[in-house]
């Protein structure tokens, strides 16, 4: 489904990911670990095609498309999902109409009809009780004023509206205490199915209690330095990461 | 070079004014005829202003003096209701008053139903039939000291809008100004002016709008004095959408006394050319002033408020907040002076003037001015000027809307804060719908 071979990136003038290689099939979930400057948020952000990070050298394919000739947009309309670390404010834009542009711009994409706002209601009401989520955020501005749980439970919220065939949870228990996760957590747990991959990249094993990979890989430097079960999460909470450098110089 | 401004003024505004010196309603009355004599004077003596004048130094008038604008003393009668349909805001349940090239047409007209102790109606019909009423009162919060097209308007001044409500006296439905353009062979001046006296303790809505039927060029030169007497209260939604080869001037006077309050929205989307001046002032303790703002400009379109509130008084409170979205080619000019007395302790003041330009080639001049010479205020000003922040951009397509609608999305979003501040639903939604559509307009590709 997902195919990263070689990938090398770069932020400015600094060389973040230094030849990276990910396979990922149809409904596995794949956590990416690594210590803190270790490029797992710059992989994130080079799958969901943000300005600022350039390919150097390597290939994306999805779905055996070549995914880094696409626009950001045009990658959702294919199907990626980028839930942020850190989601956007942005006052003044309706959190309803705001998912309801998202979404009817994916379905015009895809050359499907746009929903009309009773058809786009009743599916947001469905999707509401799926994620045993009320409705109160959804009549603010997006994000705006929202704690660090509200805004990740909105980005969960989106990944089930959108329905994509690839997610990518981008450190999606930072700053989250125990309930919040929990809450996020289960969203996500609920939103895995046979056809729905996932990319959790996450710096702490705590998240993966929760939420449990099928693939864990160590991010060190740029590079994918370890692959594993989730057993090697376990591993790496008791070792930390220090002996990856260890490892590295040995 | 240009001949110098005096002898420009006679010649120029003369001519624009030299229809209407016979026609002009109330003419005969001493006190008026005395008014609009005074103030064709000082047209005169002021002179055409130029751009080494600081209130004009970004907006230079030559675009404007190109034209030579007549205004008539005639009504237009051939308008039907149908004419106007289109132009209405859709659900807004208010009073309403047409004025068609600055007259007053009675058979578009609706302000009937008022409670009592409320007097409204056309300021040529009250000067035919209760000239007593306004002597003293025309004038008074604009005065002397307003500038050349203020004087203009009140050398010309014909007819308009005229509210006066009693004191404690609320009104609960808005009143709707639709200040109506039409094309006609030659550039057209319109005058409209306009009084709102508010008795102590009395609140009101007054909504202003400037439309046009067709593309034509002609002028605008609008006078509003608005005056609050104790603790009264005024909601004042401008809205400005002349088309788009038209010249707007407005002058906005208003005086408010002790713990009274003014809240304007204006809002500036259409015009080749406009210049809006809201000049406000405090005769009485607490009392409170909100002036929010938004304008767009886009190819061929300059926008120009210029503000000026004057703290004379101890105690008052006033608050600036205009936004704005630039464009294509588009210039604006914002002028935010804010002046506090030497004995106006206790004042609190605050501006802020944000702007987004989405161009290369668009420009906004914005100038926050504070005098202080009170010690014990609260006064501050903050200006912005800067692009979509790309981040925001980013959120919107990882969510797979396409660049053009998620530029759009965040402008609309910037220009929500402001639009919000429009009470009556109807016409929010109506502004918002509006401003969307320009914005579509406007490539923003």
């Amino acid at each position: 489904m997902l195919s990263v071979k070689g990938l090398k990136a770069m932020v400015g003038e600094k060389q973040i990911l230094k030849g990276l290689d990910l396979e990922v099939g149809p409904g596995e979930v794949h956590a990416i670990m690594g210590p803190n400057g270790s490029g797992k948020s710059t992989l994130a952000h080079v799958l969901a095609g943000r300005e600022g990070y350039e390919v150097s050298a390597g290939t994306v394919h999805f779905q055996g498309e070549d995914l880094l000739a696409l626009e950001p947009e045009e990658r959702v309309h294919r199907g990626i999902f980028l839930a942020f670390q850190y989601p956007v404010e942005l006052p003044g834009v309706n959190n309803t109409y705001f998912l309801k542009a998202a979404l009817n711009a994916i379905r015009t994409a895809r050359g499907e009809p746009e929903l009309d706002a009773v058809a786009f209601m009743r599916l947001m009401k469905e999707k509401l009780k799926v994620l045993h989520l009320d409705d109160s955020l959804l009549k603010r501005p997006v994000n705006y004023g929202f704690s660090g749980g509200e805004k990740k439970r909105n980005e969960i919220f989106q990944m089930a509206l959108l329905e994509p065939k690839l997610a990518i949870l981008d450190e999606t228990d930072s700053g989250l205490d125990i309930d919040a996760l929990r809450i996020v957590a289960d969203g996500v747990n609920t939103l895995r199915s046979p056809k729905r991959s996932m990319i959790v990249v996450t710096h702490y094993q705590r998240l993966l209690e929760y939420i449990q990979p099928d693939y864990v890989h160590v991010l060190a430097r740029g590079r994918i330095i370890r692959s594993g079960g989730k057993d090697l999460a376990l591993e790496l909470e008791d070792k930390g990461y220090g002996w990856i450098a260890e490892e590295e110089a040995a | 070079m240009m001949a110098t401004g005096v002898d420009t003024a006679a010649t120029v505004f003369d001519a624009w004014l030299a229809g209407v010196t016979e026609g002009l309603s109330g003419a005969g009355l001493d006190w008026l005829d005395a008014e609009r004599g005074a103030a064709r004077a000082r047209v005169r003596s002021a002179g055409v202003p130029g751009t080494k004048q600081e209130a004009w130094r970004y907006t230079g008038l030559k675009p404007l003096l190109e034209h030579e604008f007549t205004q008539l003393t005639e009504d237009i009668t051939a308008l039907d209701p149908e004419d106007v349909e289109d132009l209405l805001v859709p659900g807004l349940d208010a009073h309403r008053v047409v004025l068609a090239n600055g007259r007053l047409v009675p058979s578009l007209s609706w302000v009937e139903g008022l409670p009592a102790g409320v007097r409204a109606g056309g300021l040529r019909t009250m000067l035919e039939a209760e000239p007593e009423v306004l002597r003293g009162r025309l004038g008074r919060v604009a005065g002397d000291g307003a500038h050349v097209f203020a004087a203009l308007n009140t050398a010309g001044m014909d007819d308009g809008f005229v509210l006066l409500v009693d004191a404690l006296t609320r009104l609960d439905r808005p009143i709707e100004i639709i200040h109506l353009s039409l094309g006609m062979d030659e550039p057209r001046l319109a005058q409209p002016r306009h009084l709102v006296d508010l008795g102590e303790g009395a609140s009101a809505t007054l909504i202003e709008r400037y439309v046009s039927l067709g593309e034509s060029l002609y002028c605008t030169n609008s006078v509003l004095e608005l005056s609050l007497g104790d603790r009264a209260s005024l909601s004042h939604y401008r809205v400005q959408e002349e088309s788009p080869r038209a010249f707007h001037l407005a002058g906005v006077y208003l005086s408010q006394a002790a713990a009274s309050r003014y809240h304007g929205v204006n809002v500036g989307l259409g015009a080749a050319w406009s210049r809006t001046d809201l000049v406000a002032g405090f005769v009485g303790e607490g009392a409170e002033c909100i002036l929010d703002g938004l304008y767009l400009a886009g190819d061929g379109q300059t926008m120009d408020f210029h503000l000026d509130v004057r703290h004379e008084i101890p105690g008052c409170t006033s608050r600036e907040g205009f936004k704005g979205i630039l464009y294509g080619k588009g210039r604006a000019v914002f002028d935010g002076r804010i002046t506090v007395a030497r004995d106006a302790q206790k004042t609190d003041a605050q501006l802020s003037n944000r702007n987004l330009l989405l161009s290369r080639g668009a420009e906004v001049d914005t100038k926050p001015q504070l005098e202080i010479l009170a010690d014990d205020v609260k006064c501050s000003h903050g200006t912005t000027v800067g692009q979509l922040d790309p981040g925001s951009l980013f959120y919107l397509r990882s969510r797979g809307i396409p660049l053009p609608q998620a530029r759009r999305m965040l402008c609309v979003g910037f220009a929500e804060e402001v639009l919000d501040a429009l009470a009556p639903e109807p016409l929010r939604d109506f502004v918002s719908a509006r401003v969307g559509v320009r914005l579509e307009q406007a490539s923003l590709d």
